[in-house]
């Protein structure tokens, strides 16, 4: 009596008998495939689902919640009532399309600011973490990784009375500046230490051999860094610049707390004034509003694809 | 792919490049530097009156506007200033921007008198309109205040008062209305409860509402069909007699949802849109604050019968057993506006509400869209809240909008701490000039709320100043009135004035929440109750002993409420 195995067969000729092993991936392959693919479809069927109804309200005469996007009126109404200002359709105008590119322009702004504080910190910090030996290394970064665990929430009312203390030694004509930089800087100390993290997981993939032969040519540390080293790790940074820049574009209640509360708006605080009170709120005007502020997500996510998912499995091509 | 990571990290130094480029260019988001006038160095100041005029002496309110306002200009420009910037927050639906424009338009008028008087001197108003309910307003003013970011004046719901008072943020500005004596006696006095605590004025009154019951027509139409029974005609004076009570309200919704004429015999707001509700309270003879200790009051008795007449129509399918988490957009009014309903309990500001959002599906072409005005008329008859029990009297309930002025108001402008008071006179002037009646009466009208002057409510009634309002052609600054220009269009027609005159005879019936930091918190445990009885989950006793227990529970709220009378024993409803 035989052995069977899976995907092993007789084979050969001429009396000769041997086992042929093929590639026992691929058999079960396109089933495994189907099948996940069919999990991960299911699964995400229910959020495509209220984006889909999101961005489909943004054109209808209602908010859309299943069956009636087939008796739905779709036009450009509600876009154009957002674009003028009125958050109703028979109401007056509370905003000019200008305020609109304002804060648009400083949310962009906040954006922009955590991703440059975030990249550069975390490409610098996260290189030191992976190539250099100091004391009490794995202390501070067992320490950083615990800084992650903390919710934004939590920090905000100490971070708030330092910020209300600080602002009294700013001078008046710079407040607002200020109340931008405070903003960043606060909104980016909440994505550092998981960034470096993430980096480190890059640097630490890149032979150590490629740095110790330009060592030994003569190039700095700095050099090499800069010449050698970051040009391999750039799925890497790019994908932080994204995770870093979005945090920076979807984040609520920091931009509330420091930028709202001094009259500057960004398209979260948006939102929430466009929603206001949920009662008498004209909600496909706000779906046009979310659909407004989902765009530049949506756009980041199909044009990097490749790179996120690099990203995630923590990994580059040297 | 590597070309690729190179395209998207360059992509992303570009966008960077650009936004700050754009935020480098970009100018109107800085605050204004106080003007050249430094207190340290008197030399950077611009030229002082000359020295032949004696400097005026610091002025004092006399009551008299136009008096006041240049005895102020003229002091402060003769210290050397010749601007005050002030700014106002407000908060409601789109249609209510008049709460800060009308401060926007008094500082307008102002500058029209100091012109006249050729007094070198101006006011600005930098407002701020945001859309929704007020509260968030007030958190953010509170937040606001702490880095000096506040605004002078906000309007604002006057349940905010109390805490804002006792924190310090609030001017009070009894004093100054001493002096404008005439000016207080205009407004109602039922509503000036609003603007008191503890026995100093912290605001000026803004707008108000009441709390109508809507009665559907052709639900009634349909009853008088089946039964013979005309339960509308006559209703509304019935009611303010006291003759129609809650009981019978039961015996019409039961009789609409047995004859098949409605679905529903009572749908009501949800969530935490107590103050309807509140209103049982009031209709069954209850309190809820006693002006004496200035505690709240929990009035076991009025309470139970609220929660039974909820829990005993919800047992009867009159009303939802889930109204407390309908949807507003998807049930709530679309019921109310097709006919699902007998009653509605809403407020005055759904009147145009109705009129101004789609919640109704136009049988004939499918169409969602607003009731016409004339549909609304139509449609719906309103009365008062009927009195819960026959010798109960029928009520109403305010929650009026008011005008508050921040303690630090005119904190933005030179030599503030020298000059503070001053600058503190300057903003109640904003603020008695922004209560004028016309603009007082226009607001109403536009935004279906109700005038809290006698002297707006003459204004209302007259036809000729009404199609004057029309057309616009009443006296307003040019960027007023052009903010206005679309709602005047949509909204000022005969049936819409009609309705709030006839709405503000309501007022006389009107109550208050009280003015308490604790109230919201005890008005919360009353929605979560209510939400459990209609469910069913509790019965109205267990329902009161749940609030008392919760009460109890918080010893700040146990110190703050004062727990009165027992569940009556022998009460039968209906």
């Amino acid at each position: 009596m035989g052995l069977r195995l899976p995907g092993i067969r007789r084979g050969g000729g001429a009396g000769e008998e041997r086992l042929v092993f093929s590639d026992v991936e691929t058999v079960p392959r396109r089933r495994l495939t189907l099948v996940l693919g069919l999990a991960v479809g299911l699964a995400t069927v229910p959020l495509v689902m209220l984006y889909l109804l999101l961005v489909l309200s943004s054109f209808a005469d209602r908010m859309l919640s299943g069956p009636d996007i087939f008796s739905a009126r779709y036009s450009l109404e509600n876009w154009r009532l957002l674009f003028e200002g009125r958050l109703e359709p028979a109401a007056g105008q509370l905003y000019t399309a200008r305020d609109l590119a304002v804060i648009v322009l400083n949310t962009l702004l906040v954006a922009a600011g955590v991703t440059v504080i975030v990249v550069l910190t975390s490409v610098m910090a996260g290189y030191a973490f992976s190539r250099m030996r100091f004391r009490g290394r794995r202390r501070l970064m067992e320490f950083i990784i615990l800084l992650h665990a903390f919710p934004g929430v939590a920090l905000i009312i100490a971070v708030y009375a330092i910020y209300v203390w600080s602002l009294g030694l700013v001078p008046r004509e710079a407040v607002t500046g200020y109340r931008f930089l405070y903003t960043i800087l606060a909104r980016a100390a909440l994505e550092i230490p998981m960034s470096i993290w993430l980096m480190k997981g890059f640097f630490d993939r890149i032979p150590w051999e490629v740095e110790w032969s330009a060592m030994i040519d003569g190039a700095s540390r700095l050099r090499v860094w800069w010449q050698i080293v970051l040009p391999q790790v750039k799925p890497g940074i790019a994908a932080l610049a994204i995770f870093a820049f979005l945090a920076g574009w979807e984040d609520l209640i920091y931009v509330h707390v420091f930028l709202y509360t001094g009259g500057i708006k960004t398209l979260a605080t948006f939102i929430e004034e466009v929603v206001g009170n949920i009662e008498t709120a004209y909600l496909p005007i706000a779906a046009a509003a979310g659909t407004l502020y989902l765009l530049p997500t949506i756009v980041f996510f199909v044009a990097t694809q490749k790179l996120l998912l690099q990203a995630m499995g923590g990994g580059v091509k040297g | 792919m590597a070309q690729r990571t190179s395209l998207v990290i360059a992509g992303i130094v570009i966008l960077l490049v650009v936004v700050g480029a754009a935020f480098l260019l970009r100018g109107g988001e800085k605050p204004a530097a106080p003007a050249e006038t430094s207190p340290a160095s008197p030399a950077t100041q611009p030229a002082a009156q000359p020295a032949a005029q004696a400097k005026p002496e610091k002025p004092r309110l006399t009551g008299n506007i136009e008096q006041d306002i240049v005895a102020i200009g003229r002091y402060l420009a003769s210290q050397g200033i010749h601007e005050a910037k002030y700014t106002v927050w407000g908060a409601g639906d789109p249609n209510s921007v008049l709460r800060t424009l009308a401060v926007v338009e008094a500082a307008y008028r102002l500058n029209k008198i100091l012109e006249k008087h050729g007094v070198d001197f101006k006011i600005t108003v930098e407002q701020k309109f945001k859309r929704g309910g007020g509260d968030q307003l007030a958190e953010d003013f509170a937040a606001a205040f702490q880095s000096q970011a506040n605004p002078d004046i906000m309007a604002n719901s006057y349940k905010h008062i109390a805490r804002f008072a006792d924190e310090g943020y609030l001017l009070d500005i009894t004093q100054y209305l001493e002096a404008y004596r005439d000016f207080l006696n205009d407004f109602y006095q039922s509503l000036l409860g609003a603007v008191r605590y503890k026995g100093k004025y912290y605001g000026v009154p803004q707008d108000t509402e009441a709390r109508p019951l809507y009665w559907r027509t052709d639900v009634a139409a349909c009853i008088k069909e089946k039964t013979g029974e005309d339960i509308l005609t006559g209703l509304a004076e019935k009611i303010q007699k006291g003759e129609v009570t809650w009981h019978d309200i039961y015996r019409y919704a039961k009789l609409a949802v047995e004859t098949g004429c409605s679905e529903w015999g009572v749908l009501h707001r949800k969530g935490s849109a107590h103050p309807d509700l509140i209103q049982f309270i009031y209709a069954f003879g209850g309190k809820l604050s006693d002006p004496k200790t200035g505690k709240l009051v929990l009035d076991v008795p009025a309470v139970y019968k609220w929660l039974y007449v909820e829990w005993k129509m919800a047992r009867d399918k009159l009303i939802p057993e889930d109204m407390m988490s309908w949807d507003w957009g998807k049930q709530i009014h679309p019921s109310t506006v097709s006919g699902k309903t007998l009653i509605w309990i809403g407020g005055t500001w759904h009147w145009t509400e109705w009129q101004t959002k789609p919640y109704y599906t136009d049988p004939k072409t499918g169409e969602q869209r607003p009731l016409t005005a004339e549909e609304v008329k139509k449609y719906f008859y309103y009365t008062l809240f009927a009195a819960g029990d026959p010798g109960d009297k029928p009520v109403t309930l305010s929650q009026p909008f008011v005008w508050m002025i921040a303690s630090n108001a005119g904190k933005d402008n030179p030599k503030y701490d020298e000059l503070h008071d001053v600058y503190q006179m300057l903003a109640f002037l904003l603020v008695v000039k922004a209560s004028d009646p016309d603009l007082n009466a226009i607001h109403s009208i536009i935004s279906a709320h109700l005038p809290v002057r006698k002297a707006a409510e003459q204004l209302i009634s007259d036809k000729t100043w009404v199609d004057k309002l029309a057309k616009l052609e009443v006296e307003l600054s040019p960027e007023v009135k052009n903010a206005i220009a679309d709602i005047v269009k949509a909204t000022v027609n005969e049936i819409n004035i009609e309705f709030l005159a006839s709405a503000s005879k309501m007022l006389a019936y009107t109550h208050l929440t009280p003015i308490h930091p604790q109230y919201p918190q005890l008005a919360k445990i009353f929605a979560d109750a209510v939400d459990k009885v209609l469910r069913g989950e509790m019965t109205p006793e267990e329902a009161v002993n749940y609030i008392i227990s919760k009460v109890k529970a918080d010893p700040e709220l146990a110190k703050a409420v004062e727990i009165v009378g027992e569940i009556p024993k022998d009460w039968q409803f209906p």
